[in-house]
């Protein structure tokens, strides 16, 4: 298979395990985004697949080749693997077209030039050819590393947090540029990020990554997003509305509404979690609870509103603050009687083992994900 | 693929692990033969050397390695910030006349000094003429062959040490971190201390450790002034007690305040592990100084270049005029070029090895390499006296070895093959002046992030294409400034030289001590100054190097 396959790896330093049996597979053409907190291996994976960290116990193949193993180290020059990093580190004695031409020494001087200039091309650098590095912003310097890990035609091409350096105004732009050049080249991807959103727009395919290099989750990006399987994962997209009830009848009630939770067991104590667009505010509505308004701030095209559950709310909810998304022309002030009721798709019921916290037994596993 | 694939069992077996063995090994071999030869039992020498002169030893060279230490750290981190962050008149001028000491061995300032400063000597002349004073008892005159002048002689011509190291580590600071430290409410003497100094600190320590080591290397001076350091007992036993074992005992104690000051250096450069955190560098920022600041500027830069430099070198220059005659003879160019051999030869050997080793441990961090490289590092604290016992005694071991072996294999006899030979000299030059090169290596190496060799390794480049195309251009200022400290280093060498040169064969240094010694100075002026003169062009050359090295300052564009 075209791509880049990690199977049972094992990475300790010192004695911090970073990596425990963790196993992913990137196919050509795809960009997969691990997503994880720091200290979750995420690049310690990475620089396991380029071979800048030595393996300390599984396999990583590429294109069907072991670049390493027990026996097997393929020094990183002989793995064809783009690499990108988080500081870009372009060569600071080095012009621009010296930099992307840096990977292209097996080629003639006429050809890595005219390749160098292609890509610089797609990026529309090509102006800057003649600079140095430290003459150019973030982003160009973010644009001349990524043409110069892409001039040499990698099997896999490995981004490190690659817009972490860049103000939020360049961001959306220099993504999107990215990504059409990724998917132009066909390259199989893999990007490190532990920002949500940037995973969300990037992506094929997420994997998030828990502890010691665990993938909690991998899926489409509206699969992780409308159907996580952790709580963990619920909580990446920011904040959550967080209850706690009982499964009755296949169900659990919070004052919202019931949510189904058929796949749990009778009886099971479980949490839920709600994302802010998932209450659903109505002006004099009927179904739900009644809520009072207590603060509204406009984000632009939606507003978040935070509302406070009635104190006649049955048990132990009462006046329990929620956070709302709604759309911005929505304005709860000039009303008079507010209820909240739920959206399901956006609920999702988690189980809790009897001391009410997360039970440990998943909805996913490393082992079976390494399977996918 | 297959064929690049490295058994990992065998993967300590490379390149750079047996080159880094070798190169160990023989350095570690006159350090060896001498700690050998001192654990050897001897006579009753050892008890009756801890019971008289040994106390005073160890508290006369710890005053001396404080007092240098002190005066040197003052003198060169102040002129280096002055220099290389400050607007004042002649900054330009001292930014490389702070360099020209450097070119002074200290036993020639020595010589000079006395001449000038002895109770014959023109100055105290002179104060009796104007004073009417007649006798000694009269009036108070500082004895220049004391402790303290030593200590005064040592800081004049070691200073520059830790002037290159922070200065160069002041230009490769970022303007960024110190806006930085300002913006935070902190002015430009609390930056200094808060920001400069604390980031530049690697390269000061190490300044410094090579400072001491040279200060505990010191033997013309503190046997010209009589003063009782372990060097000058372990020549006093060797040579006058003819004692080879009494002296390698005291060596091998003398080895304890080197590795003492090894260890300090490395304690020190590991808890400080910089990368630039940020790719805008942009010239320093030149404070304008203004008023009284302004002229301490140009006095305090101008003392230590007048002392260390100018002063000699025109005192000398004066007896060279005046002795021109007795001082030129076809000889005195021979021995020159003697001199500019061995310190070539020497300097190019020790940088492509500094080179070698720090690349080597930076590649396989394993610590194998690292331990080999550290002691492989260990000769430049060595004194040069007991290093040239070490080299005498395992050369001499190594060509008896041979000898004995091709007679018993061909049955031809190939005597002495090292012994006695300029290899057995640059040899020596090289145990001892390696940490020079690999020091100022490995820092530099220190300050490219490991990021730069990941990205040149992932484009396809192997170990040696990346540090011929990355790390080199990188560290070329670093490099060069190794280099040359191992060039003016070997010119100035004395203690090693005096003992392992071949028969009859003489360098500049050796003949400078050798008149010098007998009161006849004047003969041997012009040589000195040609030490002094070879010494001063390198370092101009080391100077705009640097300046050009500025990272981020690619042309001539310094926008200061």
């Amino acid at each position: 298979m075209k791509g880049l396959h990690a199977v049972g790896v094992y990475h300790v330093y010192g004695d911090n395990k970073v990596l425990d049996n963790a196993s992913l597979m990137i196919p050509a053409g795809e960009v997969v985004c691990l997503l994880g907190p720091s200290g979750s291996g995420k690049t310690t994976l990475l620089r396991l697949a380029a071979g800048l960290e030595r393996l300390q116990r599984g396999r990583i193949v590429i294109d069907d080749e072991i670049v390493a193993d027990k026996n097997t180290h393929v020094p990183p020059e002989h793995r064809g693997i783009g690499l990108m990093f988080q500081d870009y580190a372009l060569f600071p004695h080095l012009n621009i077209i010296d930099n992307v031409t840096f990977g292209l020494f097996d080629q003639s001087k006429d050809k890595a030039n005219h390749r160098a200039m292609d890509m610089l091309e797609q990026l529309g650098m090509t102006k800057h050819a003649e600079s140095h590095p430290h003459m150019l912003s973030g982003g160009q310097q973010q644009r001349v590393a990524l043409a110069r890990a892409l001039a040499p035609k990698p099997k896999v091409l490995l981004l490190d947090e690659p817009f972490s350096g860049l103000d939020t105004n360049l961001r959306g732009q220099i993504r999107e540029d990215t990504l059409s050049v990724l998917k132009a080249s066909g390259v199989a991807t893999i990007m490190v990020t532990h920002d949500p959103e940037e995973a969300m727009f990037m992506a094929d395919r997420i994997k998030i990554l828990g502890d010691n290099g665990k993938i909690l989750q991998a899926g489409r990006p509206h699969e992780i997003y409308y159907h996580p399987r952790h709580e963990f994962v619920a909580k990446l997209f920011g904040m959550m509305n967080r209850f706690e009830g009982v499964v009755e009848d296949g169900s659990v009630e919070i004052p919202l509404g019931l949510i189904r939770a058929d796949s749990l067991g009778e009886g099971r104590k479980v949490e839920v979690l709600v994302r802010p667009e998932g209450v659903i505010l109505e002006i004099d509505g009927k179904a739900g609870t009644p809520v009072d308004v207590v603060s509204t701030h406009l984000l632009g095209h939606d507003n978040l509103v935070r509302v406070r559950l009635k104190n006649d709310t049955a048990g132990e909810f009462q006046g329990k603050e929620l956070y709302v998304r709604v759309h911005h022309t929505f304005e709860p002030e000039l009303s008079k009687q507010i209820t909240a009721g739920l959206d399901p798709e956006y609920a999702f019921v988690f189980p809790l083992d009897e001391h009410g916290s997360i039970a440990g037994d998943g909805f996913t596993g490393s082992q079976s994900q390494a399977a996918e | 693929m297959a064929p690049m694939a490295r058994k990992e069992a065998w993967s300590w077996l490379n390149v750079w692990s047996i080159g880094t063995v070798l190169i160990a090994a023989a350095v570690a071999m006159p350090i060896m033969a001498v700690i050998f030869i001192g654990l050897t039992p001897s006579d009753e020498i050892w008890s009756h050397l801890a019971a008289t002169v040994l106390p005073l030893y160890i508290s006369t060279t710890l005053l001396l390695m404080v007092g240098v230490g002190a005066g040197t750290f003052v003198i060169g981190v102040g002129t280096a910030w002055l220099v290389s962050t400050c607007w004042f008149p002649g900054r330009r001028v001292f930014e490389w006349a702070l360099l020209l000491p450097m070119a002074m061995p200290a036993y020639v300032i020595a010589y000079v000094y006395t001449d000038i400063l002895e109770y014959a000597g023109p100055v105290q002349g002179l104060l009796r003429d104007m004073f009417g004073w007649t006798l000694k008892r009269e009036y108070w005159f500082p004895e220049i062959r004391s402790l303290s002048g030593a200590i005064s002689m040592m800081t004049l011509v070691l200073y520059p040490y830790v002037y290159l190291l922070s200065r160069a580590a002041f230009l490769e600071q970022s303007v960024c971190v110190l806006e930085a430290s300002r913006m935070l409410g902190r002015g430009p003497w609390r930056s200094f201390f808060s920001v400069a100094l604390p980031l530049a600190r690697p390269a000061i320590v190490i300044g410094l450790s090579l400072v001491l080591m040279e200060t505990l290397n010191d033997f013309g001076t503190v046997d010209f002034f009589a003063v009782s350091t372990f060097t000058l007992g372990i020549y006093d036993v060797w040579l006058n007690m003819n004692n080879v074992a009494g002296a390698a005992q005291l060596a091998g104690l003398l080895l304890f305040f080197v590795i003492f000051l090894v260890l300090i250096e490395r304690f020190a450069r590991h808890n400080q592990r910089f990368h630039h955190t940020t790719s805008k560098i942009r010239a320093l920022p030149g404070y304008e100084l203004q008023g009284w600041a302004r002229r301490g500027a140009v006095i305090g830069c101008a003392l230590p270049v007048v002392f260390g430099f100018a002063l000699p070198a025109f005192v000398l220059g004066g007896y060279a005029v005046i002795h021109f005659e007795a001082a030129t003879n076809p000889d005195v160019y021979r021995y020159a070029a003697n001199s500019v051999l061995l310190s070539g030869l020497t300097a190019v050997l020790a940088l492509a090895i500094g080179i070698f080793m720090a690349y080597g441990v930076r590649l396989r961090n394993e610590w194998m390499v690292k331990v080999l490289a550290r002691f492989a590092s260990l000769g430049y604290a060595v004194p040069g006296s007991v290093l040239a016992v070490g080299v005498l005694v395992s050369l001499g071991a190594l060509d008896n070895g041979i000898d004995a072996f091709m007679r018993q294999t061909f049955g031809i006899t190939t005597g002495l093959l090292f012994s006695g030979t300029i290899a057995a000299v640059t040899f020596g030059y090289l145990v001892r002046f390696l940490a020079l090169s690999f020091g100022s290596v490995e820092a530099s190496l220190a300050k490219i992030t490991p990021n730069m060799d990941g990205a040149a390794r992932s484009l396809g480049h192997g170990p040696f294409s990346t540090l011929r195309r990355i790390h080199i251009p990188l560290i070329r200022g670093s490099a060069l400034t190794a280099a040359i400290l191992v060039f003016v280093d070997c010119m100035k060498e004395l203690p090693m030289t005096v003992i392992l040169r071949p028969f009859n064969f003489h360098t500049l240094a050796t003949y400078v001590h050798q008149f010098a010694s007998d009161e006849q100075l004047g003969e041997a002026s012009l040589a000195a100054l040609a030490i002094v003169g070879f010494g001063i062009l390198p370092v101009i050359v080391l100077s705009f190097a640097i300046i050009r090295t500025r990272p981020g300052d690619t042309e001539k564009g310094h926008t200061s």
